[in-house]
């Protein structure tokens, strides 16, 4: 194998985001050296947004589920279809009301639940479940999964890389989570509906923990970074510029 | 069959119909052979469900289906199914020889390719060979990760990620010709 085809495999791996976030990061600084690699990078991209785009997902017929259904019932029980769907709708209704339950007040299991997930992806074999350092990138890849994709800003510059997102679920919420690095500490930055509540302690188990607001969202950022760094950063991450 | 066993199959199976039915398509073309297929794959899930270890439904009820789907093309359409090694080496020396021609900064293929239709890119999806069509599909139409591909199509994550590249390749070709 030459290097050339290396290159289109990673290339294809980082752009589907199978890379580790090391390897992503590594990756880009050559695509960002290298006009060639960036021209088929442009290229496998408006490809996958075509596909995306304009390709339908096939769906089985209701003659093949019912076909498929009746392999394992051959007598169907009948009404187990309307039976689905009243779960279907209870589980709806339960989480919606849990959601208005937990309500403002209940931010110290929140807090706890946040730092919680960041140590459970420090834990992981990766911390992220999308690898990259761009946002172009990342955002999307919210899409799609939440209702609403979290707001995403490139702080390289400030010191702070992007090295990918994943979701993360608060209480019964799930939540878009950022995650940056300062040196070897990763940072993680989780979006949650601010009626959830605001961070009390500001620390726990050895983690700090820094929140704000922005519209009806509450970010909160987690990290071993010393307190003034994470200020620091969410400081950082406050004044950037979100992608249009 | 044991009401236990009908039970996890509606847990397992079911909720991958539309993914086991949209794979079938692709791989053979049609909806009315992609239908049998995913009929007989269900029939063959049901019956080897106690074997499912828990691991990931999808997978592996998609791979069952793939599998069903070859099996239907070697019987009814032996041209379909090219011998895999020899595809593969062929795409790596014109892999070779394209690797020098990468495209040049602001490529009008590019911007060709963004623009294509849904029947320009439905027929140039189908007109891949079968190893690679199902790898693209799996990938850039269902979404699934790398991993999972490898467990459905029975392969390493290496030759996942060579198909996947060839397909894509093969793409630009066919969408980067003016029409």
């Amino acid at each position: 194998m030459t290097a050339a085809d290396d290159d289109r495999l990673w290339l294809n791996a980082y752009i589907d985001g199978e890379l580790d976030p090391a390897h992503a990061l590594e990756f880009e600084q050559r695509l960002a050296a290298d006009p060639a690699l960036a021209a088929a990078h442009a290229r496998i991209t408006a490809l996958r947004g075509a596909i995306r785009d304009r390709v339908p997902r096939e769906r089985a017929s209701p003659l093949l589920r019912r076909r498929v259904a009746a392999l394992a019932r051959p007598q169907p029980a009948p009404g187990w279809r309307a039976l689905a769907a009243a779960v279907a709708a209870a589980f709806v209704a339960g989480s919606a009301l849990t959601y208005v339950a937990l309500g403002p007040g209940g931010s110290a299991p929140v807090a706890q639940d946040v730092v919680a997930s960041h140590m459970r992806a420090l834990m992981a074999s990766q911390p992220i479940e999308v690898a990259s350092s761009d946002r172009h990138t990342v955002k999307p890849w919210f899409n799609g999964k939440l209702p609403e994709s979290p707001r995403v800003v490139d702080l390289a510059a400030q010191d702070f890389p992007l090295v990918g997102g994943r979701i993360d679920v608060i209480g019964l919420t799930p939540a878009p989570t950022l995650v940056y690095r300062r040196r070897l500490h990763v940072i993680s930055l989780t979006a949650l509906p601010s009626k959830l509540g605001a961070a009390r302690p500001h620390a726990i188990d050895g983690y700090n923990i820094v929140d704000w607001t922005d519209g009806n969202l509450t970010y909160w950022a987690v990290s071993d970074l010393s307190a003034p760094e994470l200020e620091d950063f969410a400081r950082a991450f406050r004044a950037g510029e979100a992608e249009p | 069959m044991s009401r236990a066993d009908d039970r996890r199959f509606a847990d397992v199976v079911l909720p991958h119909l539309d993914d086991a039915y949209a794979l079938a398509r692709w791989v053979l073309g049609n909806r009315a052979d992609a239908e049998d297929v995913v009929q007989e794959a269900c029939l063959r899930a049901l019956r080897g469900i106690s074997g499912f270890s828990g691991a990931n439904s999808r997978a592996w009820t998609l791979a069952i289906v793939r599998n069903a789907a070859h099996d239907w093309l070697r019987r009814n359409r032996p041209a379909a199914i090219v011998a895999v090694d020899d595809l593969e080496k062929v795409e790596r020396l014109r892999a070779r020889e394209n690797a020098a021609a990468s495209p040049p900064p602001d490529d009008p293929e590019t911007a060709l390719i963004a623009r294509a239709d849904e029947l320009a890119l439905q027929a140039a999806i189908e007109g891949l060979p079968t190893a690679f069509r199902e790898t693209l599909v799996l990938r850039d139409v269902q979404g699934l990760g790398y991993r999972e591909i490898a467990e459905i199509t029975g392969v390493p994550i290496g030759t996942v990620m060579s198909r996947l590249a060839r397909a894509r390749d093969r793409l630009f070709e066919t969408l980067g010709e003016k029409p």
